[in-house]
């Protein structure tokens, strides 16, 4: 099947006071119809740069497209003029926040923020517009939406911001939503809604969702595949239940060790293991040599990782000189 | 804030400014000098038409003191009715000082909008200009205007406007650099948003308050500005102002005080009445004041 989107070897540099760093360094993945792809990592490993580039809002200066290509539906975004991106933008791909509580306008009524959509990329009436509005209220699971329209971001929940930031997002029925960690700074109850109202919206609207988050957790509840990004670079890729019960990459299996084991059946708190965790941080872009950047934090390091391994193997693919297959 | 809600679901929605609007009506200076504000407009607008001696007619003899010849505020050095007189220069006076905070606010936040927004080389250019009327002095400045163009009123109002922009451009700008990185400028451009909807239409009004606050001062400023130009008899000589009253009367002023004093006094009360209102506005917008 055609991809959707199809982003080819896409390289980001930014002007730091260290020198420029490569922020995303030749990462490659497809999005298709429909489907679902989890984009995970720590903070600072090029998550949200990737979203940024896709939409066409990386902050430049100090951000610089180094290489690389983004076709949409067989469409250059990198090189497309700005007009052409503001279409694309809200209209065929649109985005949710990580923080429901800012992404709102504080000094607009939430209907008209959603009916402002509308109008910018359909051209309907203000009335029109605000009857979609109320509608996609409904749709999202507001209750009370007639009123709860003309109500200010400042009055709703968390939980509630973000349902009608998804009612922005997907009100001029996108190809493709991009969810930036949207249940991070929601409370665990309210994450789950949130991932159910975005798998009914997608069966719904058969939207392609691109989500972007450090849980795997939400990774497990969501995604069909999965890429797995470390400092800049995707590091493993492929289907979400391959990745997630046959990790190949040391650090991908260090994301799915952090993962409490409290649904595991058999397990009793005596014998349950330890919560692994990964020891040391994402190290700094412009400390990146030229060996593999996990490297540091790796206990099966060797010789061999002073050379930054390539992503090989498809459909299961994974970037460590010490992976030898689906065996484990 | 979250648990205000929880219990009444079924509750009015409040708009950000009616909340100011309380907080404003909290303070009673504020309110106080509000409606200081609103009867001096009141009577500026009404005063020539229920009072009708003309300001320009020689009625009596000239520096006749306050209450003779059923005269309230007594005459000037013509002869003329004072009482008619200030009704006339509150109109002038109040007039400069609105269409000289409006032409304040109007370059202020385009240029401090412009230069928050794009930033780089074009903030550069902007701000440089703005500090360039910054370090003029401002007096010396609007008098050589006025000297080179003409002493009529809209001059006037030019001149005070040139020279008294660059601090609403400076709080646009702060506010402006400071919304920009917020999140939901990031979601607007996410939706597809122009630049001139993100600056006019997202940002803009969030960045209102301190304006606002800012604007309302300006009036207050611009009445004293307009003041000192005409004592210095650098304004139209055929319109009424109250400095112009009192440069017109001051050198008689060891003799016949009351000439000039009422004037000042008008222009005392007027001026510390916008303030007091700015300072209420400031409080009001301040969400670190609001009770909870």
């Amino acid at each position: 099947m055609e991809p959707l989107l199809s982003v080819k070897d896409l390289k980001i540099e930014f002007d730091t006071r260290y020198g420029r760093v490569t922020a995303l360094d030749g990462a490659s993945f497809d999005i298709h119809p429909g489907e679902t792809l989890g984009v995970v990592g720590e903070s600072g490993c090029g998550k949200s740069i990737t979203a940024l580039a896709i939409m066409g809002l990386i902050p430049s200066p100090p951000g610089i497209l180094a290489g690389g290509s983004i076709k949409y539906q067989g469409e250059e975004l990198t090189t497309a003029p700005e007009q052409r991106l503001r279409q694309l933008r809200g209209g065929e791909i649109s985005m949710i926040f990580q923080e429901p509580m800012t992404s709102l306008n504080p000094v607009f009524k939430v209907g008209d923020q959603i009916a402002e959509t509308i109008m910018l990329h359909q051209g309907s009436s203000k009335d029109e517009a605000m009857d979609k509005a109320v509608e996609l209220l409904r749709v999202v699971g507001i209750p009370e939406p007639t009123r709860r329209a003309s109500s200010y971001p400042h009055e709703l929940s968390g939980g509630m911001r973000q349902r009608v930031m998804i009612a922005i997002a997907i009100s001029c029925q996108p190809q493709i939503l991009i969810a930036d960690e949207p249940t991070t700074a929601l409370d665990v109850t309210v994450q789950a809604q949130i991932f159910e109202l975005m798998r009914e919206i997608q069966e719904e609207f058969g939207v392609a969702i691109m989500m972007i988050t450090h849980d795997m957790g939400a990774i497990a509840e969501m995604a069909d595949r999965v890429a797995v990004m470390y400092a800049g670079k995707i590091i493993e890729e492929g289907k979400a239940d391959d990745i997630l019960d046959f990790p190949g990459h040391p650090y991908t299996k260090g994301l799915i060790g952090c993962i409490p084991a409290l649904g595991k059946a058999s397990a009793s708190a005596q014998t349950l293991p330890p919560l692994a965790e990964i020891p040391g941080v994402v190290p700094p872009l412009h400390l990146l040599g030229k060996g593999c950047a996990f490297a540091d934090r790796c206990n099966e390091a060797h010789d061999a990782c002073k050379v930054s391994p390539q992503l090989k193997g498809s459909p299961h693919a994974v970037a460590c000189h010490a992976y030898r297959g689906d065996v484990a | 804030m979250e648990n205000k809600h929880m219990g009444t679901e079924v509750e009015a929605a409040a708009h950000p400014l009616a909340e100011t609007a309380r907080m404003f009506i909290k303070n009673k200076a504020a309110v106080l000098g509000l409606i200081v504000l609103f009867v001096i407009i009141l009577i500026a607008i009404f005063g020539p038409i229920f009072y009708t001696t003309d300001p320009e007619d020689m009625v009596w003899m000239a520096y006749s003191p306050p209450g003779e010849e059923g005269f309230l505020f007594g005459t000037d050095y013509l002869g003329r009715d004072l009482l008619a007189q200030m009704m006339q220069g509150a109109r002038v006076s109040i007039l400069v000082g609105l269409s000289a905070a409006f032409m304040t606010v109007f370059i202020g936040i385009t240029v401090g909008a412009l230069a928050g927004f794009y930033q780089g080389i074009v903030e550069e250019i902007l701000m440089r200009i703005t500090e360039f009327f910054q370090v003029l002095p401002t007096l010396l400045f609007s008098m050589v205007i006025v000297a080179l163009f003409g002493a009529s009123l809209p001059m006037i109002t030019i001149a005070i406007g040139a020279v008294s922009w660059t601090a609403v451009a400076r709080i646009t700008r702060a506010e402006f650099m400071r919304i920009r990185s917020l999140e939901y400028v990031a979601a607007a451009r996410a939706i597809g948003a122009k630049n001139n909807r993100l600056m006019f239409r997202v940002i803009l009004p969030n960045a209102l308050p301190p304006i606002i606050v800012q604007a309302a001062l300006m009036v207050g400023s611009a009445i004293l500005f307009e003041a000192g130009l005409s004592f210095l008899n650098l304004s139209d000589p055929n319109i009424i102002s109250w400095g112009r009253i009192i440069g017109d009367n001051r050198v008689n002023i060891l003799d016949s005080s009351f000439a000039v004093t009422i004037p000042g006094i008008a222009i005392f009360i007027t001026v510390l009445a916008i303030s007091l209102v700015g300072d209420g506005l400031n409080d009001a917008f301040n969400p670190k004041l609001r009770g909870r």
